[in-house]
């Protein structure tokens, strides 16, 4: 019985929690069909009296989003792919290849996790601007092509795979690379899932990065063009909340696919074995 | 593929020599257990044969070809690793084909060989499946199969019974026999169980403190040893040792004055103590009490007090249940006395070489 109560409780204290992460996107999806007027009534209105999905229409017609959905794909799918294939052979020698001052390299990107980002903001910049980068996609892609995150979370797994492994792979005349690719990799494709989830979620979703290095229209994100609905005669929160929704969609249905491995993944690299 | 070692010496630090001028030749064809206690270097040696670790010193040849500079790829050899190490990700199928996928071997050929071979280690009905859904027996299995692939010059196994229950065990061993025997290739064989290399081996290599202190066929490993560390180390149970000097008063009529003299310790087989005269050539019949008579199935053991000294013998059926004390044979064949350094100076003569 007491047994049967905590169980109870328990879901009850979860059931809270999902709720309490839920609210912002109801919230969300309930202010984009409302009135203008609605959206800023107290006490708030859950349901509006009429569903105006016309504000979808009129959001999307506000500004060039079919261009930002692009540009947000294109920089999301470049990051990633480069950012995984940087940090899978980074991993790889970390947790596996022996070479000089491996352990004090190691140290060192260690030790820049501990650098917040906000502080890369001014020299990134700078050092892209004297590249003629700034405007362009490169300026939105370059920076993030290494993360020492994601290094550090497959080297974590690479490191707990059996050694027999790579020597029984080495006998059966697989090369370093050949090893990597075709036991390695497949082998950590839970890990590997994870930290694309991530990365695609993160690049999708960054703001500052892309509001301070473009300034043309062309080259914008579509979290950078939701600026479009804040003017200086106030905000139109239907229309934002309207365009917010579509486009956080892709992540929410990227997410609900692979939630299984992102949540086996970290669990996994955190354990390590 | 014949091997052969020439003064092989292996050092990992440089300073302790963990394996010192290894000699010896492996004939082709044959399969043999490298055998001793932990530490003793037989994986390490198992190692040196695989190129996994270079030599020291010394040299290493496969036929007559020297490869003590080549790497593991370069010998060509398969090795079944202790905890099989098969690739979770890949169906047996696959696994079995890795190494000829390696080679660049077109697909419809390293299936079909991979099918030869699952066919050869009685897994052909589990093709499909990933070593995960696999017993233990069957996952050992798929990895001789892999090792056996590319159609190495040699087969190594390193402890590969290690994982298996008592039963598994037993059926795994003659299995490995049968495979070897059908496919002919060399086989070395690692392991810390007597019994199992007793049962498994054409020569039996027993490494101790990095050195060899016998190779050569099970019979005479146990007929015959070398020293007190063979013939310890070999037989179940252990075999009886005792002080020569204890003995010595019922030794003078059949072993010779001045082998008598630097004899240390004598090693008396459990079987050789006998409780008649059943005609075997016996070297003394000694008189000691009897205690702790016990009946197992068709065994009937028994300790024996002799010289403040406790004897096992494992042939005292036929005594009746009230005797305390009487006079035992001791058989030629079985018996065996060492110097001071270890080393056979009397018994195994019934064994011609």
């Amino acid at each position: 019985m007491a047994k049967k109560i905590s169980r109870v409780l328990l879901y009850l204290i979860v059931a809270l929690g999902a709720l309490t992460m839920l609210i912002p996107f109801l919230w969300m999806i309930s202010t984009s069909l409302k009135s203008g007027p609605e959206t800023i009534k107290v006490p708030p209105v859950w349901i509006p009296q009429v569903l105006r999905w016309h504000n979808y229409v009129e959001a999307f017609h506000a500004a060039p989003f079919l261009r930002y959905f692009v540009n947000s794909v294109i920089v999301t799918v470049v990051t990633t792919v480069g950012q995984l294939l940087t940090s899978i052979l980074a991993a790889f020698a970390f947790a596996r290849l022996r070479f000089w001052g491996k352990n004090f390299l190691f140290m060192i990107f260690l030790g820049t996790m501990m650098i917040p980002g906000e502080m890369l903001i001014i020299p990134n910049f700078v050092t892209l601007s004297k590249m003629s980068l700034v405007n362009t996609y490169g300026a939105l892609i370059l920076p993030w092509l290494a993360s020492f995150f994601t290094v550090f979370t497959l080297r974590q797994t690479f490191q707990s795979t059996p050694d027999q492994i790579y020597y029984a792979a080495k006998m059966d005349g697989a090369s370093d690379w050949k090893y990597l690719w075709t036991v390695l990799v497949p082998m950590s494709k839970s890990t590997i899932t994870a930290v694309t989830v991530l990365e695609v979620i993160g690049s999708w979703n960054s703001f500052m990065w892309p509001l301070i290095v473009t300034n043309s229209e062309k080259m914008r994100t579509l979290p950078v063009g939701l600026q479009a609905f804040t003017t200086d005669a106030g905000t139109q929160y239907q229309l934002l909340m309207a365009a917010s929704t579509f486009v956080i969609i892709p992540m929410v249905i990227v997410y609900m696919f692979l939630q299984k491995y992102i949540i086996a993944g970290i669990s996994k690299a955190g354990l390590k074995g | 593929m014949k091997v052969t070692f020439k003064d092989v010496t292996l050092s990992y630090d440089g300073k302790k020599d963990t394996l010192k001028h290894l000699n010896f030749q492996i004939p082709d064809g044959t399969l043999v257990s490298l055998l001793g206690p932990s530490g003793g270097g037989k994986t390490t040696t198992l190692n040196l044969i695989s190129g996994l670790l270079p030599a020291t010193s010394g040299h290493i040849y496969f036929g007559d070809e020297d490869v003590t500079k080549k790497d593991a790829l370069a010998r060509k050899v398969g090795m079944v690793f202790q905890n099989y190490s098969l690739y979770p990700h890949l169906t047996v199928r696959d696994n079995i084909a890795f190494p000829l996928k390696m080679q660049k071997v077109k697909k419809a050929e390293r299936y079909k060989r991979a099918e030869e071979l699952a066919k050869l280690v009685h897994v052909d009905d589990q093709l499909d499946k990933k070593p995960g859904g696999l017993s233990g027996g069957q996952q050992q299995r798929v990895a001789i199969a892999r090792a056996l692939a590319k159609s190495p010059s040699l087969l190594l196994l390193d402890e590969p019974l290690s994982n298996l229950d008592a039963r598994l065990r037993i059926e795994m061993r003659q299995e490995i026999r049968r495979i070897q025997q059908e496919t002919g290739v060399t086989t070395i064989f690692v392991t810390h169980d007597q019994d199992e290399a007793l049962h498994i081996s054409d020569n039996i290599m027993v490494l101790a403190q990095g050195t060899i202190q016998q190779f050569s066929t099970p019979t005479v490993l146990y007929e015959r040893p070398a020293n007190l560390f063979v013939a310890k180390f070999i037989g179940e149970p252990v075999i009886n040792t005792l002080p020569a000097d204890a003995l010595k008063a019922d030794l003078v009529s059949s072993v010779p004055a001045s082998i008598l003299a630097q004899a240390k310790t004598a090693g008396i087989r459990s079987e050789a103590i006998v409780p008649f005269d059943n005609g075997q050539e016996m070297v003394a019949k000694i008189h000691a009490g009897l205690k702790q008579a016990r009946k197992y199935g068709r065994e009937a053991t028994a300790n024996l007090a002799y010289n403040g000294e406790t004897l096992l013998s494992t042939e005292m059926a036929g005594l009746p249940a009230s005797q305390t004390d009487g006079d035992f044979f001791l058989t030629k064949a079985g018996f065996f006395l060492f110097d001071e350094k270890g080393a056979l100076i009397f018994g195994g003569d019934a064994h011609d070489e």
